[in-house]
């Protein structure tokens, strides 16, 4: 456990001193700081407009920064031959897998806290509201992103122990944007009585087996809160242990693969 | 050395891999599908640009919205009206939650689609009516689209206006209703025959109106207090001198104005002029003017179709694509002078009267409750003080004597075609006698329309 969290720590330090995750998270945080002015936008609609771009903001510069931070890290690893000098020590090798999982999950963590931060400080100025129930509302987007942005994480850490970077690049950003895609395409295949039997069977079995990204997109009744969810903490609850699942699996199968990895 | 793979750590792998499954499919899918994906999965068959799916993907949704709700306006100064539908469609489905999209995009729907003589195709208003409900059941809280949903039946159905009570009833029930908007409730309670539920809306409206006044002197609600009393007033007045009272205690009505009923002699006379041009002649015997004829042109089997009209709201679905095999004019022809005369050119309009089926009908109708009020002060709310020896009519609409009439006319011979390439198409009521004068000045038959607040007189000279 101590190695792990050895290499955990390493990692946060290695991720913090990127300039390019530091310049994109400063580009993320200055497009939430100017977010109060898009208003104009839409007529009678600005606080949906501010809560709809921090949000989309958030999530999508916290996906670029997971898939940076993340394909690099094992590659990066193997050719400077810093590996050589950590596994020559008694680190195993899932040991290994598992602290740089975490660094980059502990680092993520802190720039997406940074961000929400400026993001509920903006919301707080632009509606000068005092209802911290209101802010913490708006929260429940961030949290889920972040369950989200693990899962992807680990799909990069599961690629980044066979392929290169470049191709870990695009496999993990197809994965993600089918992950995405996948619940409001399979429930368009679901509801349409054209669609094929064979075709229903394999969008369930896709839909069940891939990592499913779309259960994270919480945002839309945080931006408009005209429903009542029912069921909202067990909902809450069932993505994230499904996350934490299948963060398992991925990083058991990573280090499957990883253990015969000749480096 | 060759590593072998821990039977344990497989054992966990396949455990894990049948509880995700199970999570996705148990816990968590359902919820999602009712709760978190507003737009039902139809957003992947709508038409996006690559940029704009990826930035609804991104999370943008209610941005990308607003950007095409923009795109949506140049359209409209451009005059661009089809370009605009599917972006109604698009907008509604990303954000669900914009009232002034769905609003205009029934109002866009149901009123911008118009021939090259600005007549509505009313084939689409299914389609917006549709469109006014799933606003209702995507925005519940608010009155707004609940009343928009009723103003489409009141002022452009402007026929079945029990929908449109219904609709405004569902808008009364929301705490943002705007108190001017109330006033309408009791308008489409006149409309539907409701008379005493029309005088206590606007009782229950007064007394809001008196309350706010005490409360703050304003303008405004002195302005609004004084509205009220008048409409009231008048009220209170028509529902005597129409015989409103008589009749619903089945007193006879005589001495009230609209007794004895008004022979309103309708006749018409519809000549193919050219192909897809047809004229329209005929007697109204109501000289003050104010009356309008519906005449509907359709198909004979118009799928929903009832005497002069339609079943309007058989839709729960958005169809941006109306039946466009099938004919559905429908028009209003102005009476001065105790008569009407209007052509009516279909014919530079191929996509709203495409004519491909062989039979068709051609119906006239006059309903009191559309009439204005003073034409009402003699015919009542429900037709009470009118009559027609040839075309009165008890059933077409329950509870209401109507005029109305039917004439079958064929392709052939409203596209000139076969026999009637070089003879002139006309089909006409039995009645129907030619004048070369227009009206006949010394009839005897002219109604004299009741005035407020005076004795009941005699309604015909």
């Amino acid at each position: 456990m101590k190695a792990i969290f050895a290499i955990a720590s390493t990692t946060v330090g290695e991720a913090i001193r990127r300039k390019v995750l530091l310049i994109i998270l400063l580009i993320g945080v200055l497009f939430i700081v100017v977010a109060p002015g898009l208003g104009i936008l839409s007529a009678r609609s600005e606080t949906t407009v501010l809560k709809s771009f921090m949000l989309g903001v958030t999530q999508g510069v916290s996906a670029i920064i997971a898939v940076i931070l993340t394909v690099y890290m094992i590659p990066n690893e193997i050719e400077r031959r810093t590996i050589y000098t950590i596994l020559s020590k008694p680190v195993q090798r899932w040991q290994f897998l598992v602290g740089k999982y975490l660094g980059a999950v502990m680092s993520l963590l802190l720039m997406m806290a940074m961000m929400s931060a400026v993001m509920a400080l903006m919301f707080f100025l632009q509606q000068q509201s005092k209802n911290a129930a209101e802010i913490a509302e708006l929260l429940k987007g961030p949290m889920m992103y972040f369950v989200q942005m693990s899962l992807l994480a680990a799909v990069a850490i599961f690629f980044s122990t066979f392929v290169a970077p470049l191709v870990n690049f695009f496999l993990t950003v197809g994965v993600f944007l089918v992950g995405v895609f996948f619940n409001p395409l399979f429930q368009s295949l679901q509801d349409n009585q054209n669609t094929a039997t064979l075709v229903k069977k394999a969008a369930w079995a896709v839909n069940t087996f891939l990592p499913n990204f779309a259960n994270y997109n919480v945002q839309n009744p945080l931006i408009n809160q005209n429903s009542a969810i029912q069921n909202e903490g067990r909902y809450y609850l069932g993505i994230t242990v499904y996350g934490v699942v299948y963060i398992c699996i991925l990083l058991i199968l990573g280090i499957l693969i990883f253990d015969r990895r000749e480096v | 050395m060759k590593r072998t793979t821990s039977p344990l750590l497989l054992a966990v792998l396949v455990v894990a891999f049948a509880l995700q499954g199970f999570l996705q499919r148990t816990v968590i899918f359902d919820q999602w599908a009712k709760y978190y994906n507003p737009g039902k999965g139809k957003v992947l068959s709508t038409m996006m640009s690559p940029d704009q799916l990826l930035a609804v993907l991104a999370g943008f949704r209610e941005i990308t919205a607003g950007i095409l709700w923009v795109k949506a306006d140049t359209f409209f100064d451009e005059g661009n009206y089809d370009a605009i539908l599917p972006l109604i469609r698009l907008v509604t489905l990303l954000d669900p939650n914009e009232i002034d999209v769905y609003a205009t995009g029934m109002w866009h729907i149901g009123y911008n689609f118009t021939d090259e003589e600005q007549r509505s195709d009313r084939r689409y208003l299914p389609s917006a009516l549709a469109l006014g409900k799933e606003g209702c059941r995507q925005n519940p809280d608010t009155y707004e689209l609940f009343f928009e949903e009723g103003w489409l039946w009141y002022h452009k159905i402007d026929d079945d206006y029990p929908n449109a009570v219904k609709w405004f009833l569902e808008a009364q029930k929301r705490p943002d209703m705007l108190t001017a908007r109330k006033n309408l409730l009791g308008m489409a309670y006149q409309r539907t025959g409701e008379i005493d539920k029309s005088i206590d809306t606007y009782y229950n409206l007064y007394a809001d109106a008196e309350g706010r006044y005490k409360k703050e002197s304003a303008f405004g609600n002195h302005q609004n207090r004084d509205t009220l009393e008048s409409n009231l007033d008048n009220m209170l007045v028509r529902k005597v001198q129409r015989g409103y009272q008589a009749e619903t205690e089945h007193r006879p009505l005589n001495g009230y104005d609209v007794y004895p009923p008004f022979d309103v002699g309708f006749s018409v006379k519809a000549t193919v002029v050219e192909p897809n041009v047809i004229r329209f002649e005929g007697t109204w015997n109501v000289l003050p003017v104010g009356t309008r004829i519906r005449v509907v042109l359709r198909d004979l089997k118009y799928p929903h179709a009832k005497p002069a009209g339609m079943e309007w709201d058989f839709s729960n679905d958005v169809n941006l694509d109306p039946p466009r095999d099938q004919t559905f004019m429908q028009e209003q022809l102005f009476v001065r002078n105790r008569r009407f005369n209007k052509k009516v050119d279909m014919s530079k309009d191929p996509t709203m009267y495409p004519f491909t089926s062989d039979n068709y009908v051609l119906e006239f109708y006059y309903n009191p409750r559309s009439a204005p009020p003073h034409i009402q002060d003699k015919f009542g709310w429900s037709g009470e003080g009118m009559t027609d020896k040839n075309f009165l009519n008890l059933n077409v609409r329950e509870g209401q004597r109507v005029m109305f009439a039917s004439l079958p006319i064929t392709r052939d011979m409203i596209k000139r075609y076969g026999d009637w390439v070089d003879k002139t198409p006309v089909v006409k009521t039995p009645n129907y006698q030619e004048s070369s004068s227009g009206a006949d000045k010394d009839s005897d038959a002219v109604l004299k329309i009741p005035s407020l607040r005076t004795l009941g007189s005699s309604t015909v000279k």
